[in-house]
């Protein structure tokens, strides 16, 4: 507030300000988003150093994100923005009824990018692809570990089944497919052992090739079927110099070939993305996914903050909607449309990052 | 109270005189806002454009990556300017908006030392159960599987 009193009659050239040349509500507003630019900056600055400084990160398609669906929910939120400043145009020109239309609008248009998102949710839980207390069904690697939780998860599955002996038919097959699977696990812990008492340096990752093979039945990330899968269907083989090592940090030699085991994984599937799990989807192995922890933590956390605040961008739509939206109510539908805005702006930044980088 | 002419508004032109420091007047209409919003649609396709066969620059992430940044950041202005009004605010918009800017940058900053370097020095224990990712899949992801060698043991 200004310290001198105003005084009518002098400074006829001056004028008044009693305060901040915006009213209070839009200033509460902006200040408010000043503390949102912030909080969404630790969000997605947290997202960014995380990933870089990551070992290992998935491609979209290896964790079911599709890029087209982020296009279409840009799409909806830069429609979104429109109806905003469209509504908040027809309610200064005292035109209520198109006021409230466009907002009924932007109302739909949020309501379409929540269930969008909703769906693209929806793809990764049903692929058990989220996080978890103690831990998530997503493993980091095919080592010793995941094999041990494989086999953890197929005594669980079968002891029921034993158990029960008045079996159907259906309930013989899933106990068919669990001793299979448990076999190969045999077979690729046995080898392990066989090579850990090898003179062989290259024995160890030979045998790793086993559980690897294992992981990509049960979970075969598209990166690698992506790249591999024409020479898995047409039976070529794939060139020698694609054959490059894999390197696993936690090895002294990690000299382990990915290729074959991926092209063999392919054949073995009849289909380069049809996995165990999901051929039979009663059986929610755990999944072998480098770096899929990291990035199912960033990826709720961020899209789950958004999400919220679209949630309270529809709740003040609704608020709005019953009211009469004149020339009286054009500050209110600003200052909801701001916040709006800064939701599609988040969102701008949010589409290349999750979906294109 | 006198009037103190307030032009958060873009068509508040029944204001005479005496605009706050920086404030103008927006233009009138909705055709400068559906002119923005064709160009965020078209920028959302150009961004899209980096994942297409049409893409002139090849697998370059750099380029790639450059090039989507831009992208997003000439939306963001675009949206700020114009759906926001901010093109025609007065000079308030910079206190409020600078600082937070700012400090976002420095949170960012700040982040980079212990959790995006965090895996150069790494512990034993970090690297027995960090992810591992073929080098081939590596070579074209952000997420690099480096070599034994890039990873010495600080502790």
């Amino acid at each position: 507030m200004s310290d001198h009193p105003p005084t009518h009659g002098h400074h006829s050239g001056l004028e008044y300000q009693p305060a901040m040349p915006l009213p209070n509500g839009k200033l509460f507003l902006w200040l408010f988003l000043s503390t949102e630019i912030m909080f969404f900056a630790g969000l997605i600055g947290a997202y960014i150093v995380l990933r870089f400084g990551a070992p290992a990160w998935p491609s979209t398609h290896d964790v079911h994100l599709v890029e087209l669906m982020g296009a279409i929910n840009t799409a909806v939120l830069i429609g979104s923005s429109i109806t905003v400043v469209l509504a908040l145009e027809a309610a200064r020109r005292n035109n209520a009824a198109g006021a409230k239309g466009w907002i009924i609008l932007t109302f739909a248009l949020g309501c379409v990018f929540l269930g969008v998102k909703g769906f693209e949710y929806k793809a990764k839980i049903d692929h058990q692809i989220y996080p978890a207390v103690p831990r998530s069904a997503i493993w980091e690697k095919a080592d010793v570990n995941y094999a041990a939780a494989v086999r953890l998860r197929l005594a669980e599955l079968k002891t029921p089944l034993i158990a029960n002996q008045k079996r159907t038919e259906e309930e013989n097959q899933q106990l068919a497919v669990i001793d299979q699977i448990i076999m190969e696990i045999d077979a690729a812990e046995k080898a392990m052992r066989e090579a850990s008492g090898s003179d062989d340096p290259a024995a160890l990752p030979r045998a790793r090739q086993q559980l690897l093979l294992l992981a990509d039945k049960i979970y075969p990330r598209a990166s690698l079927h992506e790249d591999h899968g024409g020479a898995a269907h047409d039976g070529r083989q794939a060139p020698a110099a694609e054959h490059e090592p894999a390197h696993a940090v936690s090895t002294d030699h990690p000299q382990v070939t990915l290729v074959d085991t991926e092209v063999t994984a392919g054949e073995a599937d009849h289909g380069a993305h049809h996995g165990l799990n999901d051929q039979h989807p009663w059986l929610k192995l755990p999944i072998m996914i480098p770096g899929g922890n990291l990035w199912a933590s960033t990826y709720f956390l961020v899209t789950g903050f958004h999400a919220i605040h679209v949630i309270v961008g529809l709740i003040a739509f609704a608020c709005l909607m019953p009211k009469t939206l004149g020339v009286a109510k054009a500050g209110l539908i600003e200052n909801v449309g701001l916040y709006w805005h800064f939701v599609d702006l988040v969102w701008i930044f949010l589409f290349p990052l999750l979906y294109l980088f | 109270m006198p009037h103190s002419h307030i032009t958060d508004a873009p068509n508040d032109h029944d204001a005479p005189m005496g605009h706050p420091q920086g404030a103008e007047h927006a233009p009138s209409g909705v055709g400068v806002y559906v002119l923005v919003a064709l160009g965020l649609v078209f920028l959302t396709a150009c961004s899209y454009w980096t994942y297409t066969p049409f893409w002139p620059f090849g697998d370059n992430l750099a380029i790639k990556r450059t090039w989507m940044m831009a992208v997003s950041c000439t939306k963001a202005m675009l949206v700020i300017m114009f759906f926001m009004h901010l093109k025609w605010e007065a000079n308030w918009k910079w206190v409020v908006t600078v600082p937070a800017s700012l400090m976002s940058l420095l949170l960012i900053i700040a982040l980079i030392p212990d959790i995006g370097m965090r895996m150069r020095y790494a512990s034993h224990e970090r690297l027995t159960y960090a992810a591992e990712q073929p080098e081939r899949e590596a070579a074209d992801k952000p997420g690099t599987a480096k070599k034994p060698a890039e990873h010495p043991v600080g502790e």
